[in-house]
Formats: C-alpha cells, sequence, structure tokens
C-alpha cells in the first residue's frame, strides 16, 4: 500500500522551519534584556530600559540631548537610571509617565539609541476607582 | 431605581417563560428523545459527501482540462477512476434512497 | 439605571450558566425539551446582554457621570459619536462588547441551525460555557455598572482616540475574534456528538470567512489610524497588542485553506480540528493580553485583576480542546492519502504549514519575556529584527506558494503541465527582477524578491481569470459559478496589494530629518521642502500649531504641507500634545510624502522629518479589493444550498 508523503511533508517541512529558528538565533542572539533602573548596573550590553520619569530637561535635538532621569516602575522606589536620548520624543512624553528605551551603560549614564524612546498609551485602562 | 428593578423583573419573568416554553408547549409529549442520526443515516451521510466530493472532483477536473491546467494525458488517466469512484458513491447511494421511500410511507 | 444593567447581566449569567448544565445533561442523555430549553436559554441571554448594552449606551448618551465608567471615559464636551463609542474605550466595556456580539453571534448561529438538533444540542453549551466566562467577569470581577457620586465632569477621551478610524477598529476586530468561538464551538459540538460528517464545516463556513474577514480590516484600519493619527510614520511595530489580532487571523488563514481540502478530498480532518482550536484560542490569548497588561507594550494597560482569570479560562479551553481531540481521534481519521508533492492539496499544505509556523513564531516572540523571567529570573525581549527576520522567512515562500497554487490540479500535476502554465508567470518574474535590478532597486534583497514573488503572482491570478473567462465564455458566469474559487483569487490580489504596499513603503522608503529655521529647507528623494512659517489656531478643545511646508519637485509647486502639534489643556491624565502629521498623496508613485513636525522649539525652529514612502497607499486599498473578494467568496450560491439542503434533510426514519 502506499504511503502517503503527506507526514513526510509536515515533518520536513517542521524540520525546515525549527532549522530557520535556530539558525536566527545563534546568529542574532536570543533576545534584548529588558530591566529596569534598579538592575541597571548589572548589565554591560545593549539593554531594553523600562522606567518612570522622574525629572527631564534639555533638547533631544540639540547636541547635549534629552536628559531625563527613570525610576522603576516595580520595586525597588529609590532606584535612579540617567538616561540621555537624541533623536524623535513621542508627544504622551513627560515627567511621571512610563517609557522604554534602548541603549547601553556608558560611564554611569545610560546611553540611549537615537529615536528609540517610545512612552505606554495612556492607559484606557484605569483601575477602579470607586465601587458602589 | 424602582423603575430599573421593574424592567429588571418583568426581563427576568421573560427570560423564566421562554427558558420554560418547551416544557409548556408540550407537559406531555409522546416522545422527549432528541433525535440524533441513527447508523443508517450516519453511513447515508458519508455516501452522500463522497458522493459530491466525487462529482466535484469531476466537475473541477473537466474545468482544468478546459483551461488547460491538466494535459490531455493526465486528463485520462485521472478522469477514469474519478468517474467510477462518482459511480460507485451513486450505486451505493440508489439501495438506501429506494428503502427510505418504501420506510417513510409505512411509518405514517 | 445602573441597577436594571446590573440585573440584565446576573440574568445573562444565570441564562448561560443553566445553557451549560441544562445543554450539557440534555445532550448526553439525548433529552428533546430539555435540549430546546437550553438553546432558549442562550437566545435569551442575548436578549438581557443587549439591555445590559442599551443601559451602558443610555448612560453614555445622556452623559450621566454618577456610571463611574462613563465618568472615566468621557466628558461633557465630548461629540456623540466619540461618546457612544466610549463603550469599548474602557475594560469593562469592552468585556460587555466581546460578551453582546457572542451572545448575538451565538443565538444567530444555533436559530440557523436549529434543526441539526443532535449537533446544536452540543453547541449550545460549548457557545454558552464561553459565554459564562465573560458573563461572569462582568457581574463580579469588572463590572461597567459601579457608580459614585457624579463629578461635575468627565475625564474626558484621550485626544488620539477621537478619530473615525477608532470608531470602527475596536468593533471590527471583536466582530472577528468573537466569531471564531462559532467555527470552534461547531467542531466541538460535531466531536461530542460524535459527527464523522461535515456538517459543522458546511454550517461554519461563512462564519468563519466572515470572521476573518473583520479580523482582517480592524487590523488594516488599527494600522491606518497608526498612520495617520500616531504619527510616527509607520503602521505595525510588531507590538504585542498588534500581534493579538495577527495570530488569531494567521491560523483563521490556514484553517480557511485547509477546510477546502477536507471537503474536497477528505483529509486533513485532525488538522482542521486543530487549527480551528488555535485560532479559538489565540482569540482568547489576544483578549487576555490586551486586558492583563502582563506584556510589555506600548498598547498595555495598568496591571489588572482579569489577567489570572484569562490565563485561567486559555488553560481550561487548550486542555478541552486537546482531551477532547485525543478522545475522538478515531473519528478524525482519514483512509484519503495525499496523492503527490506536486498538486494544489500539497500547495495548500505548505501553504498551512508556512502560516502556522509564521504564526508560532510571533506567539513565541511575544511570550519570550513571560517565558526568560519564568526560567531565568530575567527578562528579555525581542523586536522589530526578530519579526522581520521571519516575515521575510515565511512571508515571501507564502507569497510564492499563493502564485503557485491556482496554477496546480487537484490530486496531481505532471511536469510538462506545470511547465506550460508557469511560463507566462515566471517570465514576468524574472522580467521584473531584472527591471527592478537595472533601475537600481536591487538594493533590499527582501524588496526585490518580494517584487519579483507579486510579479509571479499577479500574472497568475489574471491568467487564472483569463482562462477561466475563455471557458466558460463570460467572466460574470465564471464567476457566478465558482464564487468561493475566484473570490479567493479577489482575496490573493488583494494580498498581493497589500504586500506590494509594504514593500515599497518599507524597502524602499526614504527618510529626512533636519532643523529648520523659516525660509530654509532640505531635500529629500526628489522633493523639496521649504519651511515657511509656523501658524497658530485655536480650535474648540485645543491649540493648533502648525508649520505651513512647501513642497516642490523639480522647481514646480506640488502642494503645501502643515504638520504640526495639537496642546489639549483638558485631558484624562493631564494637558498633552499630539502629533499632527501631514501626508500628500503623491499619484505618480501611489505613495506618500508623509511630515512630522518632531519638535517646535519656541524659536520657531522646527524639528521636521519627511518620509517618502512609494507604493503605501496599495496597503489602504488592498483593504477594499478585501473586502471585495470575501463577499464574493460568501455570496449564497442557489444550486449549492439546495444541493447542501438535500444533503442534511432528515433522511432516514429516527432510530
Amino acid at each position: 500500500m502506499r504511503r502517503s508523503p503527506a507526514r513526510l511533508v509536515i515533518a520536513l517541512s517542521v524540520a525546515a522551519a525549527l532549522a530557520v529558528f535556530v539558525v536566527y538565533t545563534a546568529v542574532a542572539g536570543a533576545g534584548t534584556p529588558q530591566i529596569q533602573p534598579y538592575d541597571l548596573a548589572r548589565h554591560h550590553g545593549h539593554v531594553l530600559l523600562v522606567g518612570k520619569v522622574v525629572t527631564s530637561r534639555g533638547d533631544a535635538h540639540s547636541p547635549e540631548g534629552l536628559r531625563f532621569v527613570l525610576r522603576n516602575v516595580t520595586g525597588h522606589p529609590a532606584a535612579r537610571a540617567r538616561v540621555v536620548y537624541h533623536g524623535s520624543v513621542p508627544d504622551p512624553y513627560k515627567v511621571g509617565r512610563e517609557v522604554v528605551v534602548t541603549g547601553a551603560l556608558s560611564n554611569g549614564t545610560f546611553v540611549a539609541d537615537t529615536g528609540s524612546l517610545s512612552t505606554k498609551c495612556p492607559s484606557k485602562y484605569q483601575p477602579a476607582k470607586s465601587t458602589t | 431605581m424602582t423603575l430599573g428593578l421593574v424592567a429588571g423583573a418583568v426581563l427576568a419573568v421573560l427570560a423564566v417563560l421562554y427558558v420554560a416554553r418547551p416544557f409548556l408547549r408540550e407537559p406531555t409529549p409522546s416522545s422527549d428523545v432528541l433525535d440524533e442520526p441513527g447508523e443508517l443515516e450516519r453511513r447515508r451521510l458519508e455516501l452522500v459527501e463522497e458522493r459530491d466530493r466525487a462529482l466535484l472532483a469531476l466537475k473541477e477536473l473537466e474545468f482544468d482540462h478546459r483551461t488547460g491546467k491538466i494535459t490531455d494525458g493526465d486528463y485520462r488517466a485521472v478522469v477514469g477512476p474519478l468517474r467510477r469512484r462518482a459511480a460507485a458513491a451513486l450505486q451505493a447511494l440508489e439501495p438506501r434512497a429506494e428503502a427510505r421511500h418504501e420506510r417513510i410511507p409505512s411509518s405514517r | 439605571m445602573a441597577g436594571l444593567g446590573r440585573a440584565a447581566l446576573l440574568l445573562s449569567l444565570g441564562l448561560v450558566v443553566y445553557a451549560v448544565v441544562a445543554g450539557s445533561y440534555a445532550a448526553w442523555k439525548r433529552r428533546r425539551r430539555l435540549a430546546l430549553s437550553a438553546q432558549n436559554a442562550l437566545l435569551a441571554s442575548f436578549g438581557s446582554t443587549l439591555v445590559a448594552a442599551l443601559v451602558l449606551w443610555s448612560a453614555l448618551a445622556r452623559r450621566d457621570f454618577s456610571f463611574v465608567y462613563v465618568s472615566e471615559h468621557i466628558n461633557h464636551s465630548l461629540p456623540l459619536g466619540y461618546a457612544l463609542s466610549a463603550f469599548w474605550g474602557g475594560q469593562e466595556g469592552s468585556l460587555l462588547l466581546w460578551l453582546l456580539i457572542l451572545s448575538g453571534y451565538a443565538a444567530l448561529a444555533v436559530w440557523l441551525n436549529r434543526r441539526t438538533r443532535d449537533l446544536i444540542a452540543w453547541v449550545v453549551p460549548v457557545l454558552a460555557g464561553v459565554a459564562v466566562f465573560f458573563a461572569f467577569m462582568l457581574c463580579f470581577v469588572s463590572s461597567p455598572f459601579k457608580t459614585a457620586p457624579a463629578p461635575a465632569d468627565g475625564a474626558g477621551m484621550v485626544p488620539s482616540l477621537q478619530n473615525p478610524y477608532m470608531l470602527a477598529h475596536p468593533p471590527l476586530l471583536y466582530l472577528g475574534y468573537v466569531g471564531l468561538t462559532i467555527p470552534f464551538a461547531f467542531a466541538m459540538g460535531a466531536l461530542l456528538s460524535r459527527r464523522t460528517d461535515e456538517r459543522w464545516i458546511v454550517a461554519t463556513r461563512r462564519w468563519t470567512l466572515a470572521a476573518w474577514t473583520f479580523l482582517g480590516v480592524g487590523q488594516l484600519l488599527g494600522a491606518h489610524w497608526a498612520y495617520v493619527e500616531i504619527g510616527w510614520g509607520g503602521y505595525y511595530a510588531w507590538d504585542p497588542v498588534e500581534n493579538a489580532a495577527l495570530m488569531p487571523w494567521l491560523a483563521a488563514t490556514a484553517f480557511l485553506h485547509s477546510v477546502m481540502i477536507q471537503e474536497k478530498r477528505g483529509m486533513l480532518k485532525l488538522w482542521n480540528m486543530i487549527l480551528v482550536a488555535l485560532a479559538f484560542c489565540l482569540s482568547i490569548f489576544g483578549t487576555f493580553l490586551t486586558r492583563s497588561g502582563v506584556i510589555n507594550s506600548i498598547h498595555s494597560f495598568s496591571q489588572s485583576p482579569l489577567g489570572g482569570w484569562f490565563l485561567g479560562f486559555i488553560a481550561f479551553v487548550t486542555a478541552f480542546s486537546v482531551v477532547l481531540i485525543y478522545v475522538r481521534l478515531p473519528l478524525l481519521r482519514t483512509r484519503t492519502k495525499l496523492e503527490s508533492l506536486v498538486s494544489r492539496e500539497a500547495a495548500f499544505l505548505y501553504n498551512n504549514l508556512l502560516l502556522v509556523a509564521f504564526c508560532l513564531t510571533i506567539l513565541w516572540g511575544v511570550v519570550y519575556p513571560l517565558l526568560t523571567e519564568a526560567l531565568r529570573g530575567e527578562t528579555r525581549s525581542v523586536s522589530k529584527p526578530y519579526y522581520n527576520f521571519f516575515l521575510h522567512s515565511f512571508g515571501l515562500p507564502l507569497l510564492l506558494v499563493m502564485g503557485i497554487g491556482p496554477l496546480i490540479a487537484w490530486r496531481r500535476a505532471s511536469l510538462r503541465a506545470l511547465g506550460k502554465m508557469f511560463l507566462l508567470p515566471l517570465a514576468a518574474a524574472v522580467v521584473t527582477g531584472v527591471a527592478l535590478i537595472a533601475l537600481g532597486l536591487g538594493s533590499s534583497t527582501p524588496g526585490l524578491l518580494a517584487y519579483t514573488f507579486s510579479a509571479f503572482v499577479a500574472v497568475s491570478i489574471a491568467l487564472e481569470f483569463w482562462r477561466g473567462t475563455r471557458a466558460t465564455g463570460s467572466l460574470m458566469r465564471l464567476v457566478a459559478r465558482n464564487r468561493r474559487r475566484y473570490g479567493g483569487y479577489l482575496v490573493h490580489a488583494a494580498v498581493l496589494l497589500f504586500a506590494i504596499g509594504v514593500a515599497g513603503s518599507s524597502a524602499y522608503q526614504t527618510v529626512r530629518e533636519r532643523g529648520l529655521r523659516p525660509g530654509q529647507s532640505m531635500a529629500v528623494a526628489g522633493y523639496t521642502l521649504t519651511y515657511e512659517q509656523l501658524q497658530s489656531r485655536q480650535e474648540s478643545n485645543a491649540l493648533a500649531t502648525r508649520a505651513r511646508i512647501d513642497v516642490s519637485r523639480g522647481g514646480s509647486h506640488v502642494t503645501t504641507l502643515y504638520p504640526g502639534k495639537n496642546s489639549y489643556p483638558v485631558a484624562p491624565g493631564g494637558p498633552t500634545t499630539s502629533n499632527e502629521v501631514s501626508i500628500y498623496h503623491d499619484p505618480r508613485n501611489l505613495g506618500d510624502v508623509f511630515l512630522i513636525a518632531d519638535q517646535i522649539d519656541k524659536s520657531g525652529t522646527l524639528y521636521l522629518k519627511a518620509l517618502v514612502k512609494p507604493l503605501v497607499n496599495l496597503i489602504w486599498a488592498a483593504g477594499f479589493l478585501f473586502v471585495f473578494g470575501s463577499l464574493v467568496a460568501m455570496w449564497p450560491d442557489a444550486v449549492e444550498q439546495r444541493r447542501l439542503a438535500e444533503r442534511y434533510a432528515a433522511g432516514a426514519v429516527a432510530a
């Protein structure tokens, strides 16, 4: 009885897909660490920094750049990270907003990748403020 | 608030009545068994689907041949078995169709 | 009135709980009246949910700020249309929308198929089971009917959501997400009722297509909103919440194709069950992602108490589906085999594998931060390069298969026939590739491949229509007699337009940024942009600042654009500023000149970001063709309807 080649096709295709996946992971690495200011000192490579804006000054389009300070979103309320950023600043950005930025720590200051700053959409889903 | 409660109560009553409707309409039915296809009906459905697949395949084969997607050689190789499949499915359904027509008058 | 809303939701919950319990018992013990009663309960739940929805809509229309939900999402000055759309602007309201659409769909699907009693007897408790979850959440975890002393005015709506696309994007997405519940319920119902025939597929074919179309259009509208409103110059950022809608759409696309194989060849029964369950689970997962705030996403919202509940429900649905499919495996075995690796069935199989592979790599990318945190204690995430890699790896072959599939016959195709069919499309592909390289557009390999494959697909679709018209004598007759096939080809053409638009606007776009003082110019992709002056005007709820930019090409004036900012003194979360982009649609290349006023200094210096995006408007045009093609594919065929009615008419006398 002739066996259906469907199973062979499926097995080979799954193997091919996994091979593509493994190649990518080997070449490009397994993701970017996503950290908050408290953990920044322990990371020396390229990271994704998440935090809440505490203070902000400067101009992102000037040579000195936009300089802001982030704190943890959760836990370790005293932790701070100084960030210098160049590029587009999203409109929702302001003190008190949660932001995400990629870059690396250099001499105690987080040097952000140009144009990598993004802010969370203002929350539509507020936690319930009052109950009946 | 009172209006809301009254409206809510009316809604609830209507809902309960609607849910209870099958029991209210037939308080003492002659049969309360849920129909499900018997072995015969399941086999009939299987055969009907097989027949429809075969006929559809023939129709598509003819169309693909007319549009040049299949060569004459491929067409000749495939059309024979397909026609035999369709014929077999039609033939398998025939006794069942006759039996069905015979049984229905006797069940009344 | 809030009391009526709460009562209506509690009634809905009671009705669907009854439908689950009574319906399951009735189906198991074959009790006809009880099964009908459960069915009526499911239908009645639509009525009570509708009452709850009307209560909320009425509160929004009346600006009744004693409803906490109303006070948190609108204010007095918000136009009525946007006030009503706030229904789905918040967590509680969007859950109510889910339940409303689910109960409406369930009522309609059950009513239309009420004659297949044994199947519907099991479909009812499955649908009701899903409804129980949402009704429970609305009654006890996240109620839209909480009240408090009414403030003088509400918080208002975030300005970026006050956009026509945001009126339509969430409801369309939900019509898609929720619509995938219907084929899932019918599939599980078929397994529970031990039916081996294809009644469940026939019953849900149009539902699946409709849900898939809504989901596709909903995503496209969301992308367009992001493009014109958020103003970063793009339309898709591989954000987890965006991916949340793409994943079930990909699974549903695979299902729509493989279900055709089951209908025509009786194959892939098990695969189809897995796909329909996967599509549904992913639609719930997508809802979970959006609600729980568990993944870092610019759309993600404050951590909400829903996350745990949703996760539990997803786990339950997944386990239920896996166990049921496993237990009913013997019913899903088929005798039919794949005859040849070069056949349309095989092309559909390759298409399925690519779609599912792409879907799963996106899923992996979305959950990667959660997994790394759980396993290594450190959160790692992937971003655009990861997704683009797999878009190219799986998307480009998919594009090619889209062109190859229609050219191959069912069952098997000889090399000679293939050679004959492939000749013209292959020639078109080669000519396109060579021309692009000669024009200096070979810099982007994925872009070049996309265009080459697109040429192949375009010619293959055109040839299908041409050959078919020649064979039947008229295009109308051709399409009328083969709606699913040719409607499908139209949808393929839409996907093709979309792919060309995406390739053009990403691989071949030009971006320039410069700080300009009034009178200064910058050049981008053959255009000269001259910053003339800054203008401000007071609008009803914002101060609008606009930079007047003269756009010229080759020394001739083309248009004037006004990118700028709106400053809203009153908005939820405090005063806010929004980007107002300005776009020129260039008919020469169906693209856009897209200007963003990145920053406007007090001194009047403008930091202008200019993007020239060739062919981007094909993406939006594709949406229209996509809907048209889907409608053609869905359009009822009287001959087929009669054939199906005869097939499923009660044949033998009941045992």
